[in-house]
């Protein structure tokens, strides 16, 4: 009998290993809230963050460094186009500010401003899955700084992602290049709706109805604002081309993002999240719209946190 | 037994953390998938088949919790690679650089094959891409590449802890005496 068993025990142990990780994966997908994570995994997190930290470090100096002083090829040329789009831009920029002077609109846009601020949270980027089929990260601030599952994560470029588990100084970031991720999205120029889905690799999809879209190539993709996860008028990307036409009810078209993903160091976790955010981690804080003192939200020092324009 | 185990493990779980920092700088593909090499190089240098499963599953459950794939995923892949590796190690004579190239390789695009097919059933609306699989094809030339280096540091961690050098499995082949 003993014989039998030992016989038989890397089977059974097998076979139970197996059935622990397929009831764990049906519990991760069926599990409505993820804000808590298991003790064993909080640890992990815990410890990973200042190791993870300890050889970021040199390595981004490095990186740094290589980019700073060393590869300058064609540097001349970029300051050169840099500049032309500048002052093209100040000149556009111009316009705006005297039509809405013009239009005596500019001091109600100056107020609700205020109403709009988002306190938002400098972080660094001290992890990256390295299989190109899931696409998250791992930034150095967590519960203890006010990070919630479901806050949103940019940068000055456009949407990194969203927050999808904390620990204390620890938030895993699924990004908008994950499979798993949907955003509500606008075209800038013609307003057409869709959803934009990551694709794993570098490009994400944008889908909206065939009939009555009107998407180009070159074409700036926002957020709508109407997911209940992100602000409206975040960047999320720049329409490559038309992928799929013809007969199907939905188009797709491929979309370049506007983070550059390669190069993601900071990036600002905004410490308030959308209604659909709070409903789906069951909190019972509700979105309220209304500004908030930062200290009292956010617990931390007035250095750290940053107020940005929604 | 114990001592190599609990050293092989905070081996591949600091191996775990140091690949997530090194994808900051190499980005995905490039970057090698150091938890799945660990288990390669486990798999094909332990001789305990029930402790090894136990070793691939845990590792594979700190990935699941470091990374953004659905809890169990790795977990549940680990298991088959350190099987496929454990009896590639007793078929096959993969001494030798290439051979360990040649074999993670191949064990880390199907890797990449699993990972796609337990998603796509778990997960609604993931499409097979062109994108994807090249992707695929070069993460696993990565891993291969860097193979042999883990595959070392792992026997050398084993002998460091306790093991003895002949858990390093060598192929025999008994041919039959005929007589004269």
């Amino acid at each position: 009998m003993f014989g039998f068993f030992k016989r038989m025990s890397a089977p059974i142990v097998l076979a139970i290993l197996i059935l622990i990780s397929l009831a764990s994966i049906v519990g991760d997908r069926t599990r409505v809230s993820r804000n808590d994570l298991p003790w064993w995994q909080g640890v992990l997190l815990e410890i990973t963050v200042p190791f993870q930290e300890a050889v970021a470090i040199p390595a981004a100096f490095l990186g740094k460094t290589w980019r700073s002083y060393l590869d300058l090829v064609d540097l001349r040329a970029e300051n050169d186009s840099l500049r032309i789009s500048l002052s093209e831009l100040k000149e556009t920029n111009l316009q705006f500010r005297e039509a809405l002077v013009s239009s005596g609109h500019l001091d109600q846009i100056v107020d609700m401003r205020d109403d709009f601020e988002i306190p938002m949270l400098p972080s660094t980027v001290v992890g990256l899955d390295v299989n190109p089929f899931f696409r998250s990260i791992l930034v150095d601030r967590g519960s203890e700084h006010g990070v919630l599952a479901g806050n949103p994560v940019i940068t000055h470029e456009g949407v990194v992602g969203v927050v999808t588990r904390t620990s204390a100084h620890a938030a895993k970031t699924m990004l908008v290049l994950d499979r798993q991720s949907a955003v509500d999205a606008i075209v800038q120029r013609s307003r057409t709706r869709g959803i934009v889905q990551g694709r794993g690799s570098g490009q994400l999809a944008f889908q909206f109805e065939a009939q009555g879209g009107d998407v180009r190539a070159g074409d700036q993709i926002l957020t709508s604002g109407l997911g209940g996860v992100y602000p409206k008028g975040l960047k999320l990307g720049e329409v490559a081309e038309l992928t799929e036409a013809g007969g199907s009810l939905i188009q797709v078209a491929a979309v370049r993002a506007a983070v550059d993903f390669g190069r993601l160091e900071q990036v600002f976790l905004m410490l308030r999240r959308g209604p659909g955010m709070d409903l789906l981690y069951e909190t019972g804080e509700f979105f309220d719209p209304s500004p908030a003192p930062v200290e009292e939200q956010v617990g931390t020092s007035d250095e750290d946190v940053v107020n940005a324009e929604s | 037994m114990m001592k190599v185990f609990l050293a092989l493990f905070l081996v591949a779980l600091l191996a775990v953390m140091l690949e997530g920092s090194l994808a900051t700088i190499a980005p995905p593909p490039w970057s090698p998938d150091l938890g799945l090499l660990s288990v390669i190089s486990v798999g094909l240098r332990w001789r305990g088949m029930a402790m090894g499963l136990v070793f691939a599953y845990m590792l594979g459950s700190s990935v699941d919790a470091l990374s953004g794939s659905l809890m169990g995923l790795n977990a549940l892949l680990y298991l088959f690679v350190f099987m496929s590796a454990i009896f590639a190690g007793r078929q096959l004579n993969l001494k030798g650089a290439f051979p360990v190239m040649a074999f993670a390789a191949s064990v880390s695009f199907l890797y990449g094959f699993g990972l796609y097919l337990v998603s796509t059933f778990f997960i609604n609306g993931i499409e097979f891409s062109l994108r994807w699989f090249i992707e695929s094809f070069l993460h696993a030339l990565v891993n291969g590449v860097v193979a042999p280096l883990v595959v070392g540091i792992f026997s050398r961690v084993a002998v460091w802890a306790g093991a003895d050098d002949s858990s390093e499995r060598a192929l025999y082949i008994d041919t039959p005496v005929r007589p004269a």
